[in-house]
């Protein structure tokens, strides 16, 4: 069984565990309203060129409004449309935080499988390397490294933020593979001559899946807090509009104390966004660990 | 119990080589360099050829990292470039005033997740731990500057309850005349909004941490004998059950700690706390390396002797490990 | 539970009483002094503190900034190449001896011999200089005349020999001596000057006293009175600007020493005991060229772009109207130098007007467009996309925006152009260093004296680490600015130093984007006597009077009782 076919059922199967927890499904609601709104992203700039989040401005307003009929959440300090902004951010925050999530949990479950089946040697090193990690001061790290690459891209943003995050997932994806490995199953297809590689692929691989799928959904909230944390810095993409930056053009403009429709949206998705992965990391972790269940 | 302890040390000493070996290339790979940061752009380019000769920028790297691992082993950390100063001096401190303001933030919210955690964890299916669980969470997942300024406006400026910033009332501490109690209460007073708002944003960990321990330990037999024998439910929970599941908890402060300290630059920021942590990236930006180095290393250190402590703490609570 | 009420309460039965009898002026920064060692002082926040103990022969007035006699008694008297200088008795320092010639003498020992590099630009051109007595110095020059004797060398602060000898001496001996003495750690640093130094705790305050018997004290310039009239200043960091303009507006400082944002005049003036200033700048911010590449390296396109770049748009919306389009570089606010008749293309042009005029000029040098509507080279080929350095938003947040702008306006024909926000040190290391770039946006802070239009754009600074990393080189300009170094007769050098602004602005190696008004904040309940100049109010400090005493603030107790609640919430929790 390949891992797709599993994924498929397993979800299907899962899903009506899933719909118990009303934690879970509130999280799922807030996700969706979210996307959303992500998805609604490009169409403000294709209603006027003053829509554009990042260089349309009104050509009548030329400083911070509170929301009105043109611009129903209002204004930023050089009159451009908050509510474009607010929904390019959506994007963004969608974008950067599966992205590092996806590729952190990538590497975290081929390390960990890796680590795990092979042991010895293999095992020490990669867990050595899984110790410095995770002992590194994360957001000092990044900045530092950020300053070593002179740029401040998005992209580059999200790859750090992604190298940082998998030595938690290895560990776990490793301790679970290590029980695994002595399954009878697993011991049946080596018996019946399979190499590693299928093992790995075939056999292991799908049954760390859940897992990987809880970290997955976790890591999310992590990326989208550590984009906001560097934007307020000062360290974030200032040619990326999202809400990290909204709330950064906000600080850095005194607009902290005055705005409320400017500061509030943004600093509240970012925090209901995180929240809402954090719900369904939760029930899918109900789900996959069933001693958490209720009973 | 010796030889495991042994073997930690030794990997940590690994651990450390290999960290301070990664972040020293890093800062050498790193563009511009601290001789037009550390001076004026008036400078003529001789004299900065000169400068740069006299902060020996001009050696290879690997004697640049020879000469550092030796100095380093002597306890010379070397010199900022930034404020002329030895860099011991400059993260001694700022050290202790992370360690304060962290430590404290940690044992807090971890206490408090404790109490929760098993709280919860005994009244589960319950509105109280639905409604305990998604407040934890949804300050777990509030991005804190913008919270912490926040709260600054509402307690600090509007309410009066607390400073605007900084650790101490200068005003206070420049007449002379006030007790030493006075200015321990100064310093607490500082402490008491940040450590607030840390507490609130980082006890969810603590307590949903807890929360699965306990539900965990409470389907072990031992609990379902303890209620047999007629025990109070507080005395079962308490003294059987919880006492159990404290054991991931160990680990877990561990951790907590070093998570609150990588976050340490917002919150010395938005609350002017004078910590390492804002240290480090103005250091980076300025391209002293010696003190960004030197406080990476710090921190670092910081966050493997906690999880040291945890494992030792660990091995010993822990009937079911033995060396 | 009860003994720990019982120790909050002792403890507050000790609660600070403390009656300010002293009024010190309360400045909130945004970091404290790196270093209390003069030679090492670069940054602001060591100088805003330092500065205060170190007097110099000559000094700036106020507002004219003309260079008037200090610690000198008069104007230099030269013959041939020497100049003698009279120093002024009865100056001292805190530790009661006299400010001699002396001290002149071995400050500008260390400075040349050091090559120091804070001061050594300004000290080229000295030879040595001799203590004849105890208050007569002579400076030999190794050349001619020159304004910027006067006009820099001059100004710089005097170190007592005293206190800096056995360091000097010390220096001398190791195999880095320039390191060894910029590493020199100064604790209490001697003055001179108006203030001393009194107290530093790390990471909180910097606390310095007025000396009360300060030589120049109560004299007049320009019918005001220097103090300082109160006891000393304390200095207090906040991390935030949102933090600092808290504590102005609730009074717990008088001065806030940087500039604010556009963003907070709103608020600070809906408050009464809250004044904000709107000072000139004394900086420019613009956007240069690598001219020794194409298309850059033709005039017509470098109009173009000068024609495109709105500069009212920037000035209106990012500044918000706290400054001036800039079509020269030295500031409005030097009004002595500043050239206001010098080309401003595009000015006062709509958007379209301006793509309009932009695709003129192109289109008359032989430029043209594709189908796509790339802009061509006269021999067909395409220009090139390339990109503008912008510095990141920490360092500053309104020139990544003027990238963003300056980006959409090339691409209206054409050109395609990307806002690179990069750190400030890589792109010092591309320009300056490796001189490998397209175009960048970046500021000068300036002094007062206009040398720096010598230096920015002659041939002899386009070396790496030169301030000519354009690669601009036009020998009429060498010689017109060469010209205005050596010429003493301050109204000839004005004309040269005019002539070279229309020059730069019709040659345009710099794109010149804005002058940036300095906004500034304090509380006029406590102080009075501010006063704006270029700059800043900052200037204003020496002059100040305080009004009525302050009230002490009220402490609130609320913070240790949560605190402790907090701290014994589990242990509440389980007594149970």
């Amino acid at each position: 069984m390949g891992i797709i076919e599993y994924a498929r059922t397993s979800i299907k199967e899962n899903w009506s565990l899933f719909r118990r927890s009303r934690m879970g499904l509130l999280g799922l609601a807030i996700l969706a309203f979210f996307a959303f709104l992500a998805l609604l992203a490009p169409i403000p700039r294709l209603i006027d060129d003053m829509y554009h989040p990042m260089v349309g401005v009104d050509p009548e307003i030329s400083y911070s409004t509170p929301p009105s009929l043109r611009h129903p959440m209002g204004t930023d300090f050089m009159g451009r449309d908050l509510l474009s902004q607010f929904l390019s951010g959506a994007q963004i925050a969608f974008a950067v935080g599966i992205t590092a999530a996806v590729i952190s949990v990538l590497i975290g479950t081929a390390i960990g499988l890796t680590s795990g089946y092979y042991g010895g040697k293999v095992d020490a090193l990669l867990m050595r390397l899984a110790d410095i990690v995770l002992v590194l001061p994360g957001l000092p790290f990044i900045i530092v490294i950020a300053a070593a690459l002179g740029k401040m891209s998005i992209w580059i943003i999200v790859l750090l933020i992604a190298l940082l995050g998998w030595p938690g997932v290895a560990r776990v994806i490793r301790a679970q593979t290590l029980s695994l490995r002595e399954r009878p199953f697993v011991e049946a297809a080596r018996v019946a001559g399979a190499g590693d590689r299928r093992i790995l692929l075939h056999h292991l691989a799908p049954n760390v899946l859940p897992l990987t799928f809880l970290y997955a959904a976790l890591g999310v909230s992590g990326a989208i807090l550590t984009e906001a944390s560097l934007s307020f810095i000062g360290l974030g993409d200032p040619s990326v509009v999202s809400w990290g930056m909204m709330l950064q053009w906000a600080f850095t403009t005194g607009h902290t104390f005055r705005a409320p429709y400017w500061i509030l949206p943004p600093g509240l998705a970012i925090s209901l966004l995180s929240l809402s992965f954090y719900l369904v990391g939760r029930a899918l972790e109900e789900i996959i660990n069933p001693r958490l269940r209720e009973p | 119990m010796y030889r495991y302890l042994l073997h930690r040390i030794l990997q940590i000493a690994i651990t450390m080589f290999l960290l301070i070996a990664m972040v020293f290339i890093l800062f050498r790979v790193m563009p511009g360099d601290p001789a037009s940061m550390v001076l004026d752009p008036k400078m003529p380019p001789e004299a900065k050829a000169l400068m740069k000769k006299q902060l020996g920028l001009d050696e290879p790297i690997y004697s640049q990292f020879i000469i550092y691992m030796k100095n380093l082993l002597h306890g010379d950390l070397g010199r900022s470039f930034y404020y002329g100063r030895p860099v011991y001096d400059v993260i001694m401190e700022r050290l202790p005033n992370t360690i304060l303001l962290f430590t404290s933030a940690t044992i807090i919210s971890w206490g408090l997740g404790y109490a929760l955690g098993k709280r919860i964890a005994w009244r589960r299916g319950t509105r109280f731990e639905h409604a305990l669980t998604f407040m934890g969470l949804l300050f777990y997942s509030v991005f804190l500057p913008w919270f912490g300024l926040i709260m600054i406006w509402i307690f600090s400026y509007r309410l009066g309850l607390f400073p605007l910033g900084g650790m101490i009332t200068p005003e206070l501490w420049t007449a002379g005349g006030a007790g030493i109690i006075a200015l321990v209460l100064d310093v607490l007073h500082h402490l008491a909004l940040p450590l607030f708002v840390l507490t609130l944003l980082s006890f969810a960990g603590a307590m949903l941490l807890m929360r699965s321990s306990m539900l965990e330990t409470l389907r072990e037999d031992y609990i379902l004998t303890a209620r047999a024998k007629g025990l109070s439910e507080k005395v079962v929970r308490d003294k059987h059950a919880a006492r159990n599941a404290l054991l991931p908890m160990v680990t877990a402060l561990a951790l907590s700690l070093s998570f609150s300290m990588s976050g340490g630059v917002l919150t010395e920021t938005v609350f002017s706390w004078p910590g390492l942590g804002k240290e480090i990236v103005s250091a980076t930006l300025n391209y002293d390396y010696p003190l960004a180095q030197a406080a990476f290393i710090f921190l670092a250190a910081i966050v493997l002797m906690a999880n040291l402590v945890a494992d030792i703490i660990y091995a010993y609570l822990d009937p079911r490990i033995r060396y | 539970m009860k003994s720990l009420v019982f120790i909050l309460l002792i403890a507050l039965s000790f609660s600070p009483v403390y009656a300010q009898e002293k009024v010190y002026l309360r400045i909130g920064g945004q970091d404290e002094p790196k270093t209390l060692n003069i030679f090492k002082a670069g940054d602001k926040w060591s100088i805003e503190v330092i500065g205060w103990f170190f007097e110099s022969l000559y000094t700036r007035e106020p507002l004219t900034h003309k260079v008037i006699p200090w610690v000198a008694e008069d104007y230099p008297e030269f013959s041939d190449n020497v100049a003698t200088i009279k120093i002024r008795k009865g100056i001292t320092w805190n530790d009661g001896t006299p400010l001699t010639a002396h001290d002149v003498k071995f400050t500008a020992d260390v400075i040349l011999d050091f090559q120091i590099p804070r001061f050594y630009s300004d000290w080229e051109f000295v030879e040595k200089v001799e203590a004849v007595d105890d208050y007569t110095v002579k400076f030999y020059l190794k050349e001619g005349c020159t304004p910027l004797f006067l006009e820099g060398t001059l100004l710089s602060p005097i170190v007592q020999r005293n206190e800096w000898l056995p360091v000097v001496e010390e220096a001398k001996k190791k195999e880095n001596p320039l390191k060894s003495l910029l590493e020199h750690q100064v604790e209490r640093p001697r003055s001179a000057g108006p203030f001393v130094f009194s107290e530093w705790v790390k990471g909180s305050y910097v606390k310095i006293d007025a000396r009360k018997d300060y030589w120049a004290k109560g004299k007049l310039i320009q019918g005001r009175e220097i103090g300082p009239f109160y006891d000393g200043i304390l200095f207090k960091i906040y991390g935030t600007t949102d933090a600092a303009v808290l504590a102005l507006k609730k009074g717990e400082i008088d001065y806030i020493s940087w500039t604010i944002d556009p963003g907070f005049v709103a608020e600070l003036s809906k408050e009464e005991s809250v004044t904000v200033t709107k000072s000139p700048g004394n900086g420019f911010y613009y956007l240069a060229f690598n001219v020794r590449k194409k298309p850059f390296s033709d005039l017509a396109f470098r109009q173009a772009v000068a024609y495109l770049v709105d500069k009212e748009f920037i000035v209106s919306r990012i500044l918000q109207n706290y400054g001036e389009p800039a079509y020269t570089i030295v500031p409005p606010g030097n009004s002595f130098w500043h050239n206001n008749q010098t080309p401003r293309l595009g000015a006062g042009l709509s958007k379209e007007e301006r793509i309009a005029k932009a695709r003129d000029v192109l289109k008359s040098a032989g430029y043209s467009w594709d189908s796509a509507g790339n802009l061509l080279y006269p021999d067909g080929s395409r220009v090139e996309p390339f990109d503008i350095l912008t510095p990141p938003a920490d360092y500053d947040p309104l020139r990544a925006m003027s990238g963003m702008l300056i980006q959409e306006w090339l691409r209206e024909i054409g050109v395609q152009a990307t806002a690179k926000p990069t750190s400030f040190a890589t792109i010092v290391q591309k320009v300056n260093t490796e001189q490998d770039f397209d175009a960048y946006i970046l500021g000068w802070i300036l002094g007062v004296d206009p040398d720096y239009m010598r230096v920015f754009f002659h041939t002899n600074q386009t070396m790496p680490e030169g301030y000519n990393p354009m690669g601009y080189s036009n020998p009429t300009y060498d010689a017109l600015v060469d010209a205005s170094a050596r010429e003493c007769d301050v109204e000839k050098r004005k004309e040269l130093i005019f002539k070279a602004q229309e020059m730069i602005m019709q040659e345009l190696p710099y794109v010149p984007l804005y002058f940036r008004d300095e906004i500034e904040a304090y509380n006029s309940a406590t102080f009075t006597g501010w006063f704006e100049d270029l700059g800043g109010i900052g200037g204003s400090i020496i002059y100040l009077k305080p009004l009525s005493s302050e009230k002490p603030e009220k402490k609130g107790i609320c913070g240790p009782i949560i605190l402790l609640l907090t701290a014994t919430l589990p242990l509440l929790l389980r007594r149970r």
